[in-house]
């Protein structure tokens, strides 16, 4: 029996692996998502480069420490001029001949309504506007604040709230937690949907050309399914060791790199922080084996059952919306994961990839719960595999009409 | 009492190949194989001849397990036909399905991977085989990319890669062209030589005479006749008398004859249902006239069929074909009536 299932296994697979779609998608993916990330960062970064060296010419005597360090921040480098009374012309001059982006002036005025000065060489983007304003507002502040006798850092940080949750329903998510459990929930649907069409339109294919004919005469029909589901599936797998690979590679060896030659891409290493952990990761790569186990085994059987790629179409609804169905759940499930609601959505196994996923994501989902889900999958997936087993068997081989539910029922039954 | 166990094994179902014992096949109300029964011996060439719509692939697809009979039973070498059973039997299916993506000796490989041949002996034997019906730098290339004649000798390499004990052909000489009609005869004809069993369907009479050792002819889903062709034309010969002659011809009007017709080889003499050509032979030689020739002609297969299965095929409108081979030999089956 291993002996076909292992030849299917690896038809399907080389000829997945080699075919064009599959290159381009495996690697314009990562280098969609580097480019994503990196270009735009570097690209903001690289038109204004030479209008970051700004030099500050101080009226006041107390405000260029906190001003510069603050612009530094920003990403400027600062030097000081001494105020006299040619300073506008010689620095105009010093702007003329490249060395420096503009220079700003601040003065008695400036210390009680905020107003400077800032001369450009070009028109500055709103981002840097908006950041030499508070810098210079802020610091201004900050003066005013220290002679009332205050402590400028709590107020001017914007304050703190500590929260105490009461019940142990809530939970507290942050904003990347948030983009990952969404982000993954969509790519989990993506990803499950994909690849259990690939299963559905092989059938297809082999039915309505009849070369299952000649594989049925060699084996069984299950040997067949079982094979073509294990192919696809380690395509996939094959797809994301690819995809993770490359994220590793972007995130701990060329980010690095990135900001070590720009220090002023350092945004950038915000990235590193976010991105989901080892475990995280492995039982995303966990979700999407049980979630495409069970849809693949369904959509094997419809591909079976039809016999033209309509048909097909209009007998994968029930699939579609088992899939749909959670993806509009998430984002309430996420805000709210540990109601008793979301709990018993997340351990339905047809959504259990996609809801539980995001609970898990967010955070604050006892392992227990996990752990019942996947256990739930494998259940489902035994149950899927002998109902829809046994659709393939008959379906794979018969033409005519597309079965209703009675006579698949009877199938199921008879077969 | 060593040589009377011999026939006993002969006699019972391990001297055959195949056999189907009572089969019939239903879809809805229509009949589609009716109480099919027949065999192949062992290393024969057997045809499964009848027009199309006459149940032939209908036969060979419960054959090989793809559709359940609902009466009747089938046995490969004497027992189930199960998937070890079958992986003994290289079939031809009457539509080509092909996977078109793939390289051709990738196809031809994975084809007798699944029967049970190790890879790199699949792809050796494969390789030789493309050699063979000149083919070699297509091996790398694409299914799709080849013309269909070519993609049917690709299948074919594919139906017989696990050299198999019994072939099942469905219509294997459609599409071809008649050069390479004659190549896949003579790869028939060598597999028969190594004593491998075959079956093949065709609704093409002379190929069937030319290949077969023995036929079986269906028409409108019922079996018509079947055994040794050299038996059943010894049967059917009869009603057609070639004569060449020298001197008077009165002797050849007569009671028993019905019409005289010019054949290519001399006169024929259809004589009417039931009467002996003898009485003819005796006139003959009493009129004076000096006999060349006179010889009882070894009808056609095609008009053994015609013969056999004309009447029942008239009226069947569903089958166009066999509706359409019916009626034109309507004459000649009211004739021989």
């Amino acid at each position: 029996m291993w002996h076909n299932v292992w030849a299917v296994i690896r038809r399907e697979y080389l000829q997945r692996v080699r075919s064009k779609w599959f290159i381009v998608a495996t690697t314009v993916g990562p280098l969609m998502m580097a480019g994503l990330i990196i270009v735009p960062a570097w690209l903001a970064v690289q038109g204004e480069r030479e209008q970051f060296d700004l030099a500050v010419v101080d009226g006041t005597g107390v405000l260029y420490e906190g001003l510069a360090s603050r612009l530094e921040k920003g990403g400027f480098q600062v030097e000081e001029a001494r105020w006299h009374s040619n300073v506008v012309t010689e620095l105009r001059e010093r702007a003329n001949g490249g060395e420096l982006g503009g220079f700003i002036m601040v003065d008695e005025l400036t210390l009680e309504t905020g107003e400077a000065l800032y001369y450009s060489m070009d028109v500055p983007t709103a981002l840097r506007q908006v950041t030499v304003q508070t810098s210079v507002a802020r610091t201004a502040l900050e003066y005013q604040l220290e002679q009332q006798g205050v402590d400028p850092e709590g107020l001017l940080g914007g304050g703190e709230l500590q929260v105490e949750v009461l019940s142990a329903a809530g939970s507290d998510i942050s904003e990347p937690q948030f983009a990952i459990a969404y982000a993954g929930a969509f790519f989990l649907y993506m990803v499950i949907l994909l690849y259990a069409v690939a299963v559905m339109r092989a059938t297809l294919e082999e039915k309505t050309s009849r070369i299952v004919e000649v594989i049925i005469s060699a084996m069984k029909p299950s040997e067949l399914m079982l094979g073509k589901i294990m192919g696809v599936c380690a395509v996939s797998l094959t797809q994301m060791a690819i995809w993770i690979a490359a994220a590793v590679a972007l995130l701990a060896g060329a980010i690095p790199m990135l900001i070590a030659a720009r220090p002023e891409l350092a945004n950038l290493e915000n990235l590193r922080e976010i991105a989901p952990g080892m475990g995280l990761t492995a039982l995303f790569v966990g979700f999407f084996v049980f979630g495409f186990l069970m849809y693949s085994g369904l959509y094997a059987a419809v591909g079976a059952m039809c016999n033209s790629d309509e048909e097909a179409q209009q007998a994968q609804f029930p699939m579609i919306t088992l899939l749909i169905v959670p993806i509009v759940m998430v984002a309430p499930i996420i805000q709210a994961p540990n109601t008793p609601m979301a709990t018993a959505l997340s351990l339905f196994p047809l959504f259990s990839p996609i809801l539980m996923w995001a609970r898990v994501s967010g955070g604050g989902v006892p392992v227990w719960q996990v752990a019942l889900s996947f256990v739930l999958m494998a259940l489902m997936i035994w149950v899927i595999a002998a109902i829809a087993g046994r659709i393939y068997k008959v379906g794979i081989l018969m033409s005519g009409k597309r079965p209703t539910l009675p006579e698949l029922w009877r199938w199921v039954k008879e077969a | 009492m060593g040589p009377v166990t011999e026939p006993v094994r002969i006699m019972s179902d391990n001297g055959f190949a195949l056999r189907l014992s009572g089969v019939t096949k239903r879809f809805g109300a229509h009949t589609a194989v009716d109480g099919l029964d027949f065999e192949v011996p062992r290393g024969v060439i057997c045809g499964l001849l009848g027009p199309n719509g006459s149940g032939k692939t209908t036969s060979i697809r419960m054959i090989m397990g793809i559709l359940g009979p609902d009466e009747g039973t089938v046995s490969l070498f004497g027992e189930n036909p199960d998937v070890t059973r079958r992986t003994k039997v290289g079939y031809l299916p009457e539509e080509r399905g092909v996977y078109k993506k793939m390289k051709c000796l990738e196809l031809i490989t994975f084809l007798g991977e699944i029967r049970g041949l190790k890879r790199a002996e699949a792809r050796r034997r494969g390789g030789a085989w493309l050699d063979r019906l000149g083919l070699p730098e297509w091996a790398d290339k694409k299914v799709e990319d080849l013309s269909k004649g070519m993609q049917q000798k690709i299948q074919f390499i594919g139906t017989v890669i696990h050299e198999p004990e019994l072939l099942i052909l469905d219509e294997p000489f459609s599409g071809l062209d008649p050069i390479n009609q004659d190549v896949l005869e003579e790869i028939v004809r060598d597999y028969h030589a190594k004593g491998t069993t075959i079956l093949f369907s065709t609704h093409l009479m002379d190929q069937a005479e030319r290949l077969c050792e023995r036929v079986c002819l269906i028409s409108n889903s019922r079996k018509v006749l079947d055994g040794e062709l050299k038996d059943i034309k010894a049967a059917e010969r009869r009603g057609i008398v070639a004569i060449e002659f020298e001197g008077p011809d009165s002797w050849i009007q007569g009671p028993e004859v019905d019409r005289v017709e010019q054949g290519d080889d001399g006169l024929h003499l259809i004589l009417r249902d039931g009467f002996d050509h003898q009485p003819i032979l005796a006139r003959a030689v009493n009129s004076g006239a000096r006999i060349l020739r006179f010889d009882l002609v070894e009808p056609r297969l095609h008009e053994i069929f015609v013969r056999h299965a004309g009447g029942r095929a008239v009226g069947d409108a569903s089958m166009s074909e066999g509706a359409s081979m019916a009626s034109s030999s309507e004459d000649a089956v009211v004739g021989a009536a």
